[in-house]
């Protein structure tokens, strides 16, 4: 017996410790990567957001505006937040997660659609936040309603990483050949997708012909919440629905519904929504890929037009330079009690 | 509880501790902690459901003191009677009712009635076909006079629910396992090292092979419309290959670990993608089934005795009720009566007990003829398989339909992980044939290697696990 906890003990030590030392490298290898969802994380988390203007949302958010463009038309800082086939429940989190480690920022461009107010059960792309969870409460409690992860996985190092040989090979790869981890070109969070178009919305047509999206009870609520706290905390939003192709458009047969829920939302507290479904881009099939998402040109189109649109609604552009002007006149006020404390 | 769950990783350690440690080698306290833990085990799934185990604990507990005090022959036939549909009531109810009720209502309408069905939505309690065999054979052995019952309810009910073996067997016949609870256990080192590196095989088995194949025989089947006769016969190798790894990973799991407690559970597999004909491959294959069905069915009703006709008769009734013992639907039944076809010329010609050796023996590679025997017999499985995993009968003949089609002899439309995969596949079944002179692959690891080069294999094994493991599957065989 005594043999046996010996030898079985001294097989798990070189186990245990490399338990540690692995997650280490993992973790610590994927907090500089650059790849897709991470470059996004990594730049919250390292304070390197600090934008005066946001975007929030999902893929929509992520593909259809481009910050570029914003900054060089607004002469601010921007940044798009937008995370891939998630809804408001992760949108938020993300939200919450800048406002812990950035500037607060002065104005929030927020992309909503028909799935915003609902909630999946799977955590899509769950790889993203494996360098940030061990020990991780309030990602655990963020993450929980999901069907994903389980609570091993934020409390004993390592095993968040079992069978994720994708990110443990591209982690090695870094380590062998001394390169980069693969760039996703995501810019400022944006992703322009320069793809031809597809027959996704054919497939989906016959996979759900009466297709109609659920409302998060839940979610709806912390939408409603995350307007207040945003209200309150003297960030302005502007809600937009950004331009889904018209042929699409009668997929979701309850559409009507969410629109009236965004403009109930709108309305309940003064706050613009910007609605591009009947827009010109809208009817351009050359500008997406799929029913749901523009490409890189119709992103271009769509984010100059939308800042146009800003500039020239009177209302929307004095929230937006001031909301600037204060967070400039705070950034500078907090650089000067730097430099006092400093000397 | 599943084996590959971080779970089980915690409870097998908790419940090895206190078994050796805590319990001063009592053997009563001993069955009762394992009975315990065998209720926790399967509780964990859904503790409702202990109702039905304790049920048929008791039932036959009863039955066999019964048994034993009577003499009175049609007494004891009730008492048979009565724990046999006990059991197959159980089973008939959580299995197949929908079946027989969704048959006969389509039987009905074909005859011009109408009937509105009722059918129940029925959640199948796992391991339910295990452990009622299990018990089954209690009370037929007692009633055959071949095995003295147990007054021992805690004994006996550990035998039932041994959570090593509980859920998808290997089923123990009660003259194997029963007495192994009245002997004293030493925990015997080496035994203890051997059932562990078992469980490891198991576990690579199930994990990477067995959960990675899964992901691409259900990619195929469940779309299999869209694809070539040639990605259709991968298909069908990826499941040949899942449904293997899953469950000889599982009674190896289970044998390993029944062995840390000092137990010794039959062999349920014996390499049987190495068989040169169909009967071969069905006295290596799902051993414990197999058996059952010979002892409690195939010999009642007569044997090889009789006649050609009783034995053509007496095999397809075997291979048929062991396709239904699968599940409640004609997929496994046609199954199992596609076995019964493979193996009618071996029983004709008097050769179904030619390959009764290891093949290839001493050998390192097979003679032309055996590769080529092997090659045939794992085909003709691989033809029965695709019944047993596609939806529908229907499903299965368009399958069948596009594998015998000019596309066969396209190249199948596989992703570059599929390769991976394959590449994986080849290596496992290298060590399979490497090591199929011992009862598992890995066995004789310990008189080969010298330790640095045997922890080598086991950490290797460990790092493929965690980096290779594939979704996280249920065990097939827990649907049956």
């Amino acid at each position: 017996m005594e043999r046996l906890l010996k030898n079985t003990g001294l097989f798990l030590l070189p186990l245990v410790v490399m338990m540690f030392l692995a997650d280490w490298f993992f973790s610590h290898h994927l907090r500089k990567s650059r790849e897709d969802e991470f470059s996004v994380w990594n730049d919250i988390y390292d304070g390197k957001v600090n934008s005066d203007v946001v975007i929030y949302g999902s893929s929509r958010a992520m593909v259809h505006l481009d910050p570029k463009i914003i900054k060089d038309s607004l002469k601010l800082d921007a940044y798009n937040l937008g995370i891939n086939g998630h809804n408001f429940w992760l949108q938020y989190y993300r939200h919450k997660e800048l406002m812990e480690h950035n500037r607060k920022p002065a104005f929030i461009i927020h992309s909503v659609d028909v799935f915003t107010l609902a909630k999946r059960k799977d955590l899509f792309h769950m790889e993203q936040f494996l360098p940030y969870m061990l020990y991780n409460r309030d990602l655990e409690k963020w993450i929980d309603s999901y069907e994903g992860y389980s609570n091993y996985d934020f409390n004993i190092p390592l095993v968040r990483y079992y069978g994720q040989y994708k990110t443990i090979g591209s982690i090695l790869k870094e380590a062998v050949t001394g390169t980069n981890i693969a760039d996703s070109g995501r810019y400022l969070g944006f992703s322009a997708q320069h793809k031809q178009w597809n027959d996704d919305l054919v497939k989906a047509k016959q996979k759900f012909p009466d297709f109609n999206a659920q409302l998060d009870s839940e979610t709806v609520r912390l939408f409603d919440r995350y307007l207040k706290e945003c209200i309150d905390n003297g960030i302005y939003i502007v809600l937009v629905y950004t331009p889904e192709y018209k042929e699409g458009q009668d997929f979701v047969k309850n559409r009507s519904e969410v629109m009236n829920t965004f403009q109930a939302f709108s309305a309940k507290y003064n706050i613009p929504f910007l609605d591009y479904s009947d827009d010109p881009i809208s009817y351009n099939k050359a500008y997406f890929y799929n029913a749901s998402h523009l490409n890189g040109e119709g992103a271009e189109v769509f984010t100059s037009k939308l800042i146009s649109d800003i500039k020239n609604n009177e209302r929307i552009a004095h929230m937006v330079y001031s909301a600037a002007g204060n967070n400039v006149h705070q950034a500078s006020l907090e650089s000067e009690s730097n430099f006092v404390a400093s000397h | 509880m599943l084996f590959n769950s971080i779970d089980f990783a915690i409870f097998l350690p908790i419940v090895f501790f206190i078994y050796w440690f805590v319990t001063n080698h009592n053997l009563k306290l001993q069955n009762a902690i394992l009975l315990l833990a065998s209720y926790i085990f399967y509780g964990w799934w859904d503790w409702r459901f202990l109702s039905l185990l304790i049920f048929s604990t008791f039932i036959d507990y009863f039955i066999g003191i019964q048994l034993e005090k009577q003499n009175d022959k049609l007494k004891r036939k009730l008492l048979l009677s009565v724990s046999i549909v006990s059991n197959l009531g159980l089973l008939a109810f959580f299995k197949y009712y929908n079946f027989f009720l969704d048959n006969f209502v389509q039987a009905f309408t074909f005859m011009g009635g109408e009937i509105s069905p009722r059918s129940l939505n029925v959640i199948l309690p796992v391991g339910i076909s295990f452990y009622t065999f299990q018990t089954l054979s209690y009370a037929i052995d007692i009633y055959r006079r071949k095995l003295e019952p147990t007054h021992d309810f805690i004994a006996f009910a550990t035998f039932v629910t041994f959570f090593p073996q509980l859920v998808a067997g290997p089923i123990e016949r009660a003259t194997n396992l029963l007495p192994q609870f009245f002997k004293k256990r030493q925990l015997d080192y080496s035994a203890a090292v051997d059932g562990l590196r078992q469980v490891l095989w198991g576990l690579f088995k199930k994990i990477v092979i067995a959960d990675n194949s899964a992901q691409f025989a259900n990619q195929i089947f469940n779309n299999s419309g869209d694809y070539s006769g040639s990605t259709l016969l991968l298909g069908a190798f990826f499941f040949a290959i899942q449904i293997y790894g899953d469950f000889s990973g599982y009674s190896d799991i289970a044998i390993g670990t029944a062995r840390l407690f000092g137990f010794s559970l039959m062999r349920n597999f014996a390499f049987p993608y190495f068989s040169r004909d169909i009967a071969e491959f069905w006295r290596r294959w799902h051993i414990s089934l197999s058996t059952w069905f010979r002892d409690y069915l195939y010999i009642p009703l007569g044997g090889s005795k009789g006649g050609t006709w009783m034995k053509v008769r007496n095999t397809f009734i075997i291979f048929l009720v062991s396709g239904f013992w699968h599940g409640a639907n004609w997929t496994f039944i046609i199954w199992g009566a596609l076995n019964a076809i493979y193996f009618l010329p071996l029983l004709l010609s008097n050769k179904n007990r030619t390959n009764l050796d290891i093949v290839a023996e001493g050998k390192v590679f097979p003679s032309v003829k055996e590769f080529s025997q092997i090659l045939a017999t794992f085909l003709l499985t691989l033809i029965a398989w695709i019944f047993f995993r596609a939806a529908s009968v229907a499903d299965a003949f368009t399958i069948l339909g596009s594998i015998f089609s000019s596309s066969l002899f396209t190249v199948p439309e596989i992703p570059i992980r599929a390769l991976l995969v394959l590449t994986l596949i080849t290596v496992f079944m290298i060590i399979e044939w490497m090591g199929r002179e011992n009862q598992y692959a890995l066995e004789n690891v310990s008189i080969t290697f010298s330790r640095p080069v045997r922890w080598a294999v086991y950490y290797s094994i460990v790092l493929m696990i965690f980096i290779f493991a594939g979704q996280g599957q249920t065990f097939i065989y827990f649907q049956f």
